[in-house]
């Protein structure tokens, strides 16, 4: 393809100008991709100002490198994130922080391969993604694989359900973790008497609340966002259908609360550990405050380490060839807000462990263990 | 045995609740097109416009302390129908006015065109996370044994049955006895014609995106009451639902209309209740297919006469 032939000439006239000598600091641009608008548009915020937060520190700190960002939004779509992807090549970058959903991060980053663009994922957690053999993807969240098996152990050892039902809501994500939290559960002898799929967008689930009561199911997991488990939980606590709920990450926000009100208390919800919460973070909490913005959803910090692993890799690699990159990426540690990082073979996180949570009617949460 | 019995009552009466709400947004687009012959595809965002006043109204009354229930609910539903019936009027002098006598695709096109720009105004206006209500009106009958299945039908659900209901009547007649009813079928059979005889034909079809709107209103603050949410992206689901329902019954046909958001109410109640929730929409969308099939114009659809 021309593209790529005029962009390779590109890439090594640049590294050619960079070896000559001129000490002028060097511009990074990252593309952040995910949805500004659209009915997640909050973890899309969250993203956005975690990634932000990051570049506006890397150039405070100062250095030969100076960061550039530009927001895409894929309104958590894949038919528009593939859009917004040939966008991103198009305009010339070669790192993107994003996407967020997996749904969109799965079409768009196979663009980002063939190009030879490196995408850092702060959010898109389905096994999918990297299962792929691909090259310029990574990310900085764990999996729907680690996070179904931690809410399936939980609920077999310390709940100890006896008649469990399993919701999904039929996306990439939703299903992947339902699917997870199935077979551990079943692994660990505890049957699961229903397991059905919702579509997205539905307002009723008054049907599926009287299927749940009728067969005596006594808890529930709901794999999706909150949009929908908010007002499963509502219908349910009117209809008096009150057992306990537990969700992935998904429909852990504060709108899950504004959706459900008092129905929402006791939720039970797997989360990234709060690193916002961390002694050493203090500072840098201190800053989101300082712009007053909030340092406690989910991928905030996973997208600020999405955008300091990329510039600390290209520092150490001395070069912005994405190709050279990857590989620093791959053979380092990094030191990020979410404790140090390293990334195997596929561009996974070496480890990475989900908490659980109790949430709260106003929008709180505690930590269960 | 009494078990079985509860639990199918009660999935009945979730699915005609269900239905009878399609069948409020469903009327608005079978008047629209038994009258000019077009889809009014703005037509959902209507009814999330509708929910969006009624959220405004009742968050309203609650600040100035009035908490008597059908004050509130009155107020919600005038102030809905009088806004929603504003955007329809203009989404007819906008989208479809100028358009008139041009091919059909154009007013589709523009249409769509304002289902985007509404739907894009009131996120903009109101951002696109969802805004919540606590539930108005709680609590219910419950029937049946206390140690077992226990069918339930809210005050809610009987007061969406209530008015749907009224609105449907009063509807009912004013096309089939009223004056300018009359001048709404005249127009239906033959537009020209109606022209010629001295009826307005602009302000009956303005008079139908009116009602349409209203009706969709009525909806708007019922199912915002019920559901408690409201999003900007609400209305297309619930449009596609409510056009099916359309297309089922026959489109042009208000009796159809009715009938047809009946049916898809409960086929999806059941199919939920019986076999899963994920086959809800199969079922519901195989419908269709299959009342196509063998009937062309719907249940209670007539067969058109080209008129062009």
């Amino acid at each position: 393809m021309p593209k790529t032939i005029s962009r390779k000439l590109l890439i090594s006239s640049a590294i050619a100008l960079a070896l000559s000598g001129t000490a002028q600091a060097e511009t990074l641009k990252i593309a952040i991709a995910g949805p500004v608008t659209g009915d997640v548009a909050q973890y899309g915020d969250m993203q956005v100002i975690g990634a932000q937060m990051a570049v506006e520190q890397i150039n405070k700190a100062g250095g030969d490198l100076t960061l550039e960002a530009k927001v895409f939004d894929d309104a958590c779509d894949p038919k528009q994130a593939v859009a917004v992807a040939n966008m991103i090549v198009n305009e010339g970058y070669q790192y993107v922080v994003g996407h967020l959903c997996s749904s969109s991060t799965q079409p768009a980053t196979d663009i980002y391969e063939d190009e030879g663009i490196l995408a850092v994922t702060p959010a898109s957690t389905s096994p999918e993604i990297t299962k792929r053999d691909l090259k310029m993807i990574f990310r900085t969240i764990g999996l729907d694989s680690f996070q179904g098996p931690t809410a399936g152990r939980y609920i077999a050892d310390t709940i100890k359900p006896k008649m469990v039902a399993v919701i999904h809501d039929k996306q990439q994500y939703g299903e992947g973790i339902a699917t997870a939290v199935k077979s551990t559960l079943e692994s660990k002898g505890i049957k699961v008497a229903m397991f059905e799929g919702i579509s997205k967008g539905d307002k009723d689930f008054s049907a599926l609340i009287a299927k749940m009561q009728k067969a005596g199911v006594d808890f529930v997991y709901y794999g999706g966002y909150h949009p929908e488990l908010g007002l499963i939980l509502r219908q349910s606590f009117d209809k008096g259908f009150k057992v306990k709920f537990m969700g992935p990450e998904g429909v852990g926000n504060k709108d899950i609360s504004t959706i459900a009100g008092e129905a929402s208390e006791g939720l039970l919800v797997t989360l990234p550990p709060a690193f916002d919460t961390r002694p050493e973070n203090k500072a840098l909490v201190d800053a989101f405050k300082a712009k007053k913005q909030d340092a406690s959803g989910a991928f905030v910090m996973t997208s600020y380490a999405a955008v300091q692993v990329i510039a600390d890799a290209v520092k150490g690699a001395g070069t912005q060839d994405p190709m050279k990159v990857q590989s620093y990426l791959r053979a380092n540690t990094f030191k990020t807000p979410m404790g140090t990082i390293g990334f195997d073979a596929k561009g996974d996180l070496s480890s990475f462990d989900f908490e659980i949570y109790t949430w709260h009617a106003d929008g709180t949460k505690t930590a269960v263990q | 045995m009494l078990e079985s019995l509860l639990y199918f009552i009660q999935q009945l009466i979730n699915g005609l609740t269900l239905g009878s709400a399609y069948a409020l947004i469903a009327i608005g687009y079978t008047m629209v097109y038994g009258i000019i012959g077009m889809i009014n595809f703005a037509h959902g965002e209507i009814y999330m416009i509708g929910t969006y006043v009624a959220f405004l109204a009742i968050t309203a009354m609650g600040m100035l302390g009035i908490e008597y229930l059908p004050v509130v609910f009155l107020f919600a539903l005038l102030s809905s129908i009088l806004v929603s019936s504003a955007f329809g009027w203009s989404l007819e002098r906008i989208a479809y006015r100028p358009l008139r006598g041009s091919n059909r695709l154009i007013p589709l096109i523009s249409a769509i065109g304002m289902s985007i720009f509404l739907q894009n105004y009131v996120r903009l206006g109101q951002g696109s996370r969802d805004v919540a209500l606590p539930s108005v009106l709680t609590g219910g009958w419950t029937f049946g044994p206390d140690d077992g299945f226990q069918a339930s039908l809210s005050y809610m659900q009987l007061l969406i049955f209530i008015v749907t209901f009224i609105s449907m009547s009063l509807l009912t007649s004013f096309i089939s006895r009223s004056r300018t009813g009359r001048a709404c079928r005249a127009v239906a059979q033959d537009m020209k014609m109606a022209n010629l005889l001295g009826i307005d034909t602009n302000r009956i079809i303005s008079l139908t995106f009116v009602i349409g709107a209203a009706l969709a209103a009525v909806a708007g603050v019922l199912l915002g009451m019920q559901y408690g949410v409201a999003n900007p992206f609400i209305g297309f689901i619930a449009g596609l639902k409510a056009f099916t329902a359309a297309v089922l019954g026959g489109i042009g046909s208000i009796p159809g209309a009715m009938l047809g958001a009946l049916i898809l109410g409960i086929a999806e109640s059941m199919t939920a209740a019986y076999f899963s929730s994920e086959y809800k929409d199969v079922v519901s969308f195989g419908l269709l297919v299959l009342i196509l099939l063998f009937r062309p114009t719907g249940l209670l659809g007539k067969p058109e006469v080209e008129k062009i």
